[in-house]
């Protein structure tokens, strides 16, 4: 009886059930533990011997919209995905982010939307980007989360247009999402306020653009293959999402300049692996001539990358980057004598190696980050084993390192970490 | 009657004729083509079972979509990921090329990040299991010397000798193919000093919309004495699938209509 009266009131409350199998969504993510102990001493962060310590839980859903209406018409995709985390590096009593939330759909044959929140990539670098200016999480990066995390997500409205010549990305962002960087509570960093390497001592701050309408965010992508190589123009109208400019010296502020981003990639098979070129030209706006000292200037950025794969499930890959900052002798001549300066060129060279053993269920990589114009350096090692099709297992070291402490690198040498993960997915 | 009896002796004498008429190169490029170029495209969900040498077990379920550019030629693959958890909403996309290395495209949806893939080594194993990538999307039957061992029975056996020995693991390997429907039933490798180390082997073959067509079949590694049984289920042929389909645009937006849960 007691079944009966269920299966009635299944059918009384989902009556789609019974006409049309109606597909509930389906919830997966994982549960994982994380750990990295410091291998740096005279850390000056909160903890000193320890930089991550964090449960987190992850659930995630795609739920094409069924039934017959507007939204199934358009394959309406919806998508959630948030994580539960217990940090108990800052013991907060948890903290909840919702990285995805949005709608996809298809309104016209040559047209998707996607709207909501969500995460933003484009480009042609591996861990450099010179025209994906969306928003990332380098305090994630630099203490062993997943690569995943070192992508925020941005709250926005996507819209991809397919003629037949080119296709069409054009990204409008209504409110403004800066970098996750050091801040000194977690991983230290040169802070110029106070002349060194600083951890909780740094009171410096970042002040965001306001909400308003002069500060959306646009960026555009247009993009077609040519055979089995791809070509893209790149246009982004924002901010530069890491602080760089200097809003009140006294007060130790710093703010998000106006920047605009004009560029270039090209990307296919090249001497029997992949290459991959990609240039940007960043236009300061708020420094249009150079000579504010307190203003980044603006900067041109090269990129040439190849990948190889040598078989036996063994890969290389490596990049060299170029970036020169422009109206050089302007900037020198604006500077005052106590200021700290950058150099004109930064040349940047990453490897990457990765290898799969036992049936590609282990996973050795490293990636190397090395300027020889800053003298400083990042290798990151990790080795990741899938017990199961359930458990991974993840460990890996995060080494940076420079001579000198105000370089991009050199400034997290005392950041260094063995960091272990063990993630169970459902 | 005679009338029916002379055409039934032209029947049978014309059928042998044909049988026995059939080069190595025609049997070769038959057994291709049916083993990977039937229909216009096609669709099927694969389930894929690995058990290892200690008995452990590990799931790949996948949906993929093919789209034939030339017969016995280019084929453009749409591989979407449905297990294991960590990897669901993974899609891949394959443009194969005759003669040169193919064009490989994986997308990542927790980063949306669109990857080339340098994959020039088609004998690495296939998403972790025991089948290679060459097994999946076909061996071009012009990398291989082809002969005849013999053709009594319901087989016809070939003998396949790379003609680049340095580019692959095998000194060579055999193929029993059907004589009634062309189906490759099983592939023996030998290593460099001719021992047998490898089979793949068709397990169940049904008839779907007039296409003789593997259901279930198996990959066995002796060396490492673990093994791979992929099932194909929902298989379908002539879809008119559009070649949109196998773009950056549906690579971070997985055409709903082809990928049931």
């Amino acid at each position: 009886m007691k079944r009966l009266l269920f299966l009635a009131a299944v059918f009384i409350i989902f009556p789609a059930a019974s006409a049309k199998a109606l597909e509930l969504p389906q919830w997966h993510g994982f549960v994982e533990q994380d750990f990295g102990v410091r291998l740096s001493e005279d850390s000056p962060t909160k903890h000193r011997d320890y930089n991550l310590f964090e449960q987190r839980v992850q659930l995630k859903t795609r739920y094409a919209i069924p039934g017959v209406n507007i939204l199934s018409r358009w394959n309406s995709v919806f998508t959630y995905k948030g994580d539960f985390v217990l940090d108990e590096y800052f013991q907060t009593t948890g903290s909840y982010q919702v990285r995805e939330l949005n709608l996809a759909f298809s309104p016209a044959g040559i047209l998707d939307i996607k709207a909501g929140r969500q995460v933003l990539t484009w480009g042609t670098g591996d861990y450099l980007f010179i025209n994906d200016l969306f928003p990332k999480d380098y305090i994630s990066f630099y203490i062993g989360r997943d690569d995943e995390y070192l992508k925020k997500s941005s709250d926005a409205l996507r819209l991809s247009l397919y003629p037949k010549i080119v296709n069409i990305d054009f990204v409008l962002i209504p409110y403004f999402t800066p970098n996750t960087i050091p801040d000194g509570g977690r991983v230290s960093f040169f802070d110029s306020f106070q002349g060194e390497i600083t951890g909780t001592d740094s009171n410096r701050n970042a002040v965001k653009p306001a909400r308003q309408g002069r500060n959306m965010q646009y960026a555009l992508r247009l993009y077609r293959t040519f055979g089995s190589t791809e070509g893209a123009f790149y246009y982004f109208r924002g901010f530069d999402p890491s602080p760089r400019s200097y809003l009140d010296e006294a007060n130790h502020q710093l703010f998000y300049e106006r920047l605009d981003v004009y560029g270039m990639s090209l990307r296919g098979p090249f001497l029997g692996g992949i290459g991959n070129a990609e240039m940007g030209y960043y236009r300061s706006r708020q420094d249009d001539h150079g000579d504010n000292r307190l203003v980044e200037n603006s900067m041109l950025k090269w990129l040439l990358g190849y990948e190889k794969d040598l078989g036996n499930d063994l890969k290389v890959a490596a990049q060299y980057m170029f970036e020169q900052k422009l109206n050089y002798s302007k900037y020198k001549e604006a500077l005052l004598s106590a200021d700290y300066f950058w150099d004109e060129y930064r040349h940047l060279l990453t490897q990457r190696i990765t290898k799969l053993y036992k049936n590609q269920t282990v996973m050795l990589g490293l990636f190397n980050f090395w300027s020889p114009s800053d003298k400083d350096g990042y290798l990151r090692l990790s080795c990741a084993y899938d017990l199961t099709d359930q458990w991974k297992l993840t460990v890996g070291f995060n080494l940076p390192w420079g001579e000198d402490d105000t370089t991009d690198f050199g400034m997290m040498q005392k950041n260094k970490n063995v960091f272990v993960r063990v993630r169970y997915s459902f | 009657m005679k009338k029916n009896i002379v055409f039934l002796a032209l029947l049978l004498f014309a059928g042998n004729a044909i049988a026995q008429d059939l080069t190595v190169g025609e049997i070769v490029s038959k057994a291709n083509s049916r083993s990977y170029y039937q229909g216009k495209d096609g669709s099927a969900r694969a389930n894929m079972v690995v058990t290892d040498a200690q008995g452990r077990i590990r799931q790949r379920q996948l949906t993929i979509l093919k789209l034939n550019i030339q017969e016995g030629g280019d084929q453009k693959y749409y591989v979407y990921f449905h297990k294991p958890n960590d990897v669901k909403g993974m899609s891949y996309i394959v443009w194969k090329h005759l003669g040169k290395d193919d064009d490989r495209w994986l997308y990542l949806p927790a980063m949306d990040l669109v990857r080339r893939i340098a994959a020039s080594d088609k004998r690495s194993s296939f998403a972790g299991t025991t089948f290679l990538y060459e097994d999946i999307s076909g061996r071009s039957i012009d990398l291989d010397v082809h002969e005849l061992l013999g053709g009594d029975g319901a087989f016809y056996t070939l003998k396949n000798t790379p003609k680049d020995a340095a580019a692959v693991e095998f000194s060579y390997y055999t193929v029993q193919i059907d004589k009634n429907n062309f189906i490759p039933m099983k592939a023996e490798y030998f290593d460099k000093s001719a021992k047998l180390y490898r089979i793949i082997e068709a397990l169940e073959v049904k008839d779907i919309q007039g296409y003789p067509t593997i259901t279930k079949m198996k990959a066995t590694d002796l060396n490492a004495n673990s093994h791979t049984v992929t099932e194909f289920s929902d298989v379908q042929y002539d879809l008119n699938l559009n070649s949109d389909i196998f773009t950056e645009r549906f690579l971070r937006t997985p055409p709903q209509q082809w990928l049931k849960e």
